[in-house]
């Protein structure tokens, strides 16, 4: 496990791909963040009704915009990653390098995800000390206990949306393709929304943290919030089965 | 007689289409290299995944070091070095990086030195911290070929391996066969280029059709024409 974690650590830091996802997760999110934040002071009433809760020039609003985008675009984001940590393997043809190895194929697979979850707790961390930059330069004062636990939550928020991307990963096994896990990232984004205008989304893993995060832990029950935990296992048992029983037949 | 390294039993591998591998019998044995010759599309790619268990058999068996492929030990695998289609190069990757990463998955424990060998044997210096992506197409090969071989494997499988190479890179390659042949390590090379694998098999399959139809003497002069008189003969006998 330690050769193959090392691997995709060494795959992930060194590409392109993993760049980009990174300033993408951390800056995207913190800059539109910030954009919310100054179109909340401007005082606009037409604009402010469209921020809705979060048009409030104080740490509340600010935080709150964060949470609603990173429950969308966090999971478009960490999606486009992971699928491409596995799907690139079959566009660039190196799958044949990672058979008749000493190391198993679901082996390969679940330090992959592991990698991917390192990365995605580093990510959530950085967003949220970028943010903590922001809203500290924009002047809406100390942090006291209740902006603390926000942050925590955003940082939770950030970690669980990485985490509720896992089917990608067997998408893009299945599809042999970063499309296909792109694809399905996409999907999985809709299905959240809808499932939130549903109101469906406590039951949903898809879109329990974010509701989570956004009603400051009120609107969603820990059991709720405890389904995400069967959601990803199945994810990563199905990923790193398909990848054990792999054959390169098409 | 010497235990086979790998063995395949009757294995026939048949796709929707009909096309496959069809009762393949296949040893490969310590110190002898082989090499299987066949047109494009003959079965050569696919005989080799089903070696190396990137396919599964539909009948018939593999064995590598008298363990079934799909059973076999970690320490055995470790013993196999492979190239198949595509070299194990990631393009954002230096060279180095991907033969330490190639030598860390493979389990070598002395990496640099694993590393260092095989950029001197296939005169890589010249690259050795230049991403995979900016090399020539030859080059890209001769990094893959690297890392099939770094860790002195005693099995080693390679399918046209030659793709792409230059001349300096075919003899580099020629040479590293050969050493390893002496040294004790079963090879099999697919290819195209009847009079490179003459200089260095000890014997010469011939697949047509996904079946094994025969062998060639790498001694004989026109090998070409004995080659192409053997799939004739084939097509011949499959038609009727």
């Amino acid at each position: 496990m330690r050769s193959s974690a090392w691997a995709e650590a060494v795959k992930l830091a060194g590409s392109m791909v993993g760049r980009v996802g990174s300033v993408a997760v951390i800056v995207g999110i913190a800059a539109l963040s910030g954009a919310m934040l100054l179109a909340a002071a401007t005082g606009d009433p037409q604009l402010l009704a469209k921020l809705g809760p979060a048009a409030t020039h104080d740490w509340t609003g600010f935080l709150l915009a964060a949470a609603q985008i990173t429950s969308a675009g966090g999971l478009l984001g960490f999606g486009v990653v992971l699928s491409w940590m596995f799907g690139r393997e079959f566009g660039d043809g190196t799958i044949t390098g990672l058979f008749a190895l000493p190391v198993r194929r679901s082996t390969i697979a679940v330090a992959k995800l592991l990698v991917y979850a390192l990365w995605a707790v580093a990510m959530s961390l950085g967003l949220a000390v970028l943010l903590v930059v922001i809203g500290l330069s924009a002047g809406l004062g100390l942090l006291d206990a209740d902006v603390w636990a926000a942050l925590v939550r955003q940082v939770a928020l950030g970690i669980l949306t990485a985490a509720v991307a896992a089917p990608v990963a067997w998408a893009a096994t299945l599809g042999r393709s970063v499309l296909a896990g792109v694809s399905v990232a996409i999907g999985l984004v809709v299905i959240a929304q809808v499932s939130v205008l549903a109101g469906a989304g406590g039951w949903m893993p898809l879109a329990s943290p974010a509701l989570w995060a956004l009603s400051s832990g009120g609107s969603v029950s820990p059991l709720q919030l405890a389904l995400v935990v069967p959601y990803v296992a199945a994810s990563i048992v199905l990923t790193a089965t398909t990848w054990h029983r792999l054959e390169l037949d098409r | 007689m010497i235990a086979p390294v790998l063995s395949a039993q009757a294995v026939t591998r048949t796709f929707r289409n009909g096309s496959g591998v069809f009762d393949v019998d296949l040893d490969l044995h310590p110190g002898e290299i082989t090499a299987l010759v066949g047109l494009n599309g003959a079965g050569k790619s696919t005989l080799m995944r089903l070696l190396l268990g990137m396919l599964r058999p539909d009948r018939g068996e593999v064995t590598l070091d008298e363990h079934t492929v799909r059973s076999a030990p970690r320490d055995a695998w470790a013993r196999v070095g492979h190239l198949v289609e595509y070299p194990l190069a990631y393009p954002e990757l230096t060279v180095r990086r991907n033969l330490q990463l190639s030598a860390r998955l493979r389990g070598v424990t002395d990496v640099a030195s694993a590393v260092a060998g095989i950029v001197a044997e296939f005169a890589l210096e010249p690259f050795v911290d230049r991403r995979a992506r900016a090399l020539s197409l030859g080059n890209r090969q001769r990094v893959g070929l690297a890392a099939a071989l770094q860790h002195d494997p005693t099995l080693i499988v390679l399918d046209e391996p030659t793709n792409a190479l230059d001349p300096a890179g075919v003899i580099r390659l020629r040479e590293s066969l050969l050493r390893r042949a002496g040294a004790g390590s079963a090879i099999l090379v697919s290819s195209h280029h009847l009079d490179e694998v003459a200089r260095i098999a000890d014997r010469i399959l011939v697949i047509n059709a996904g079946r094994l139809i025969g062998t060639l003497d790498p001694s004989t002069s026109e090998i070409e024409r004995a080659f192409f008189e053997t799939v004739r003969v084939d097509d011949k006998r499959s038609a009727s």
